[in-house]
């Protein structure tokens, strides 16, 4: 079979006016303002690959979707016995809310976790969607980042009921359930998720240099976990100290997080501006470094 | 007949017989206005890629920290893949592009695909563009053939509903199997999933498709199938660009060819003159004398 003689042939339908012209990349990005029309303009892309990737990974397991909050609360229970041995047992006014802190912490940590090591593999597992399609490249880290909410959520009314059933044994603990204070809780979310996006970002570049980033990422961020105030309290850091607070890049939100959901006060003024410094920072260091090597990716992937 | 780039006029390849259009359309949304002629698909002008490759056997953290160390480099080697191209395809072609390894004909489509910017010059295109550069996009093994005909049309650029409307002709077209259209895709074989590839990429409706290599997938009748989808597709004046490394492919199905070497277009021409003489290239391992100095 053959298409030869068509060669030449009259156009029968005129072609969509569609012209797209590229060009080199100005200062090493892409033009700005049209790569971020069009990740909006594809924004449903990414949540249907968010959605498809959590299908892929539960489809063949019994429990299927329970495991996104049983694992964070086995995890929890694990660090409160820890906690509770180290510090020699627990008592009964105390006990309460240190599992309600960890379980808070770890939840909160564990989203802001899931959106920088799925945003670091984004890149290196889309290698076909890379190689064959142009489309704004940081869609990837954000459908992780959109999969990570997902998976995150359901942790919030798992840690009520487990709050509301301890309460019922140990009525004294002063944890609040209902306060005005938690409507800050959103916006901490929001800043947290933000802020992890930005890092997310950078790792997925490093990542495409360097595979192993990954794997590093997993020592790393247990670390993480043990220098930000999700184990401990943020008042356990005087003096000097608490600067550690605040060059931890989710140390704000972390400490934030507490006073709303265990304290039930609204975060301090300082904790408000490390957010703001750090959501700031990160997207904008993450938003340059990752467009300015996304014409790499095609070639390293 | 066979043609260099020195046959051209001003340098600048144009394919097809039929004489250059004088009307213009221009491009608007830019800093500046860019004025294509209405016939043309793609106008690439004095196109340059270049990139870096890490060469270190391995491209990790630790070797470079390592190397650091040592006051060492990670070794990184230039790649020119196309220099200096400059090329006219017009609405309702079918190109072939013929080459050894390493030609630059899979950049250059990548680059038409605004896939890879260019380091230099610039690429006009006037249309949807669809793509199958690289087999199984969008593909996840654990989900089912539909669920990744979705996947695959999203990563396109089609909204969902376009999709929805095109599962079941896209499905009919890949010729899969009664059911297995909602089995993981892992249990299909390696030409039911090439053929859904090719399915998914010829059903968007594009003005401009790109492949690379993938027509190898699925048996003769399939082959067959393939040849005559593309067939409507150029009457309806949409553009083909193929690269292939079966070069009777080139010969049956395209209007015109390159040949590609080093980056460089080294002839232009009828199909299967271009083949020929890059049949006689392979089969001697050096170029003809009248192209050596291209």
């Amino acid at each position: 079979m053959s298409t030869k003689g068509s060669a030449g042939s009259e156009r029968k339908s005129a072609t969509s006016p569609l012209i797209q012209v590229f060009e080199p990349h100005k200062a090493k990005t892409p033009p700005l303002i049209p790569y971020f029309t069009e990740f909006w303009a594809r924004r449903t892309f990414a949540l249907e690959l968010a959605r498809f990737a959590d299908k892929a990974e539960y489809l063949e397991s019994k429990l299927g979707k329970a495991w996104l909050v049983l694992n964070p609360l086995f995890l929890s229970l694990v660090y409160f016995l820890l906690v509770t041995v180290l510090r020699g047992g627990a008592s009964k006014t105390t006990g309460l809310s240190t599992l309600a802190h960890i379980l808070i912490g770890i939840f909160v940590f564990y989203f802001a976790q899931n959106i920088i090591s799925d945003g670091a593999q984004s890149i290196t597992a889309g290698g076909r969607l890379i190689l064959n399609q142009a489309f704004p490249r940081a869609l990837l880290p954000f459908s992780s980042a959109v999969r990570a909410f997902g998976q995150f959520w359901p942790t919030i009314p798992t840690y009520f009921a487990v709050v509301l059933i301890g309460k019922i044994f140990y009525p004294k603990t002063h944890i609040p359930l209902a306060d005005w204070n938690y409507a800050w809780a959103p916006l901490i979310i929001a800043a947290l998720a933000i802020t992890a996006f930005g890092l997310s970002l950078i790792f997925a570049v490093m990542n495409v240099y360097f595979r192993d980033t990954s794997k590093l990422l997993t020592y790393t961020t247990r670390i993480w976990l043990y220098g930000s105030p999700v184990l401990w309290k943020p008042e356990m850091l005087h003096g000097w100290h608490r600067a550690f607070l605040f060059v931890n890049p989710l140390g704000p939100c972390l400490a934030a997080t507490y006073h709303v959901w265990i304290d039930g006060i609204s975060p301090s003024t300082s904790e408000f501006v490390g957010m703001g410094v750090w959501i700031i920072l990160s997207m904008v260091i993450g938003t340059y470094f990752f467009t300015s090597r996304e014409r790499d990716f095609a070639v390293r992937v | 007949m066979i043609l260099t780039p020195a046959d051209a006029n001003h340098g600048v390849i144009r394919l097809g017989s039929k004489p250059p259009s004088i009307a213009m359309i221009t491009a608007k949304g830019y800093k500046k206005d860019f004025l294509l002629p209405d016939d043309l698909a793609i106008r690439i002008e004095d196109l340059s890629i270049t990139y870096k490759i890490n060469v270190d056997t391995k491209k990790t953290l630790k070797n470079a920290v390592m190397r650091a160390s040592k006051g060492e480099k990670v070794r990184m080697r230039s790649v020119e893949a196309v220099k200096k191209l400059s090329l006219d395809i017009p609405h309702g072609s079918v190109v072939g592009i013929v080459g050894a390894n390493g030609a630059g004909k899979s950049t250059l489509m990548r680059a038409i695909a605004g896939i890879m910017p260019p380091t230099s010059g610039r690429i006009i295109v006037n249309g949807k563009i669809s793509t199958l550069l690289a087999l199984g996009v969008g593909f996840n093994p654990a989900l089912s053939g539909r669920d990744n005909i979705i996947l695959g049309g999203l990563a396109a650029g089609l909204t969902r509903d376009e999709i929805d409307s095109k599962t079941d002709e896209i499905a009919a077209f890949a010729d899969l199997p009664d059911g297995f259209i909602d089995l993981p895709v892992r249990t299909y074989s390696s030409g039911m999933y090439g053929r859904v590839a090719f399915a998914v990429s010829v059903s968007m409706t594009p003005d401009i498709l790109l492949l690379d290599e993938a027509l190898s997938a699925g048996d003769a009748a399939f082959k067959e199938k393939s040849f005559l989808r593309m067939r409507e597709l150029v009457e309806e004046a949409r553009t083909i660009v193929i690269v292939s490394h079966a070069l009777a492919t080139i010969s049956d199905l395209c209007d015109s060819a390159i040949w590609m070497h080093k980056g460089r277009i080294l002839a232009y021409g009828e199909p299967e003159l271009i083949v020929a003489e890059y049949l006689k290239f392979l089969e001697v391992g050096t170029l003809p004398s009248n192209l050596e100095d291209m």
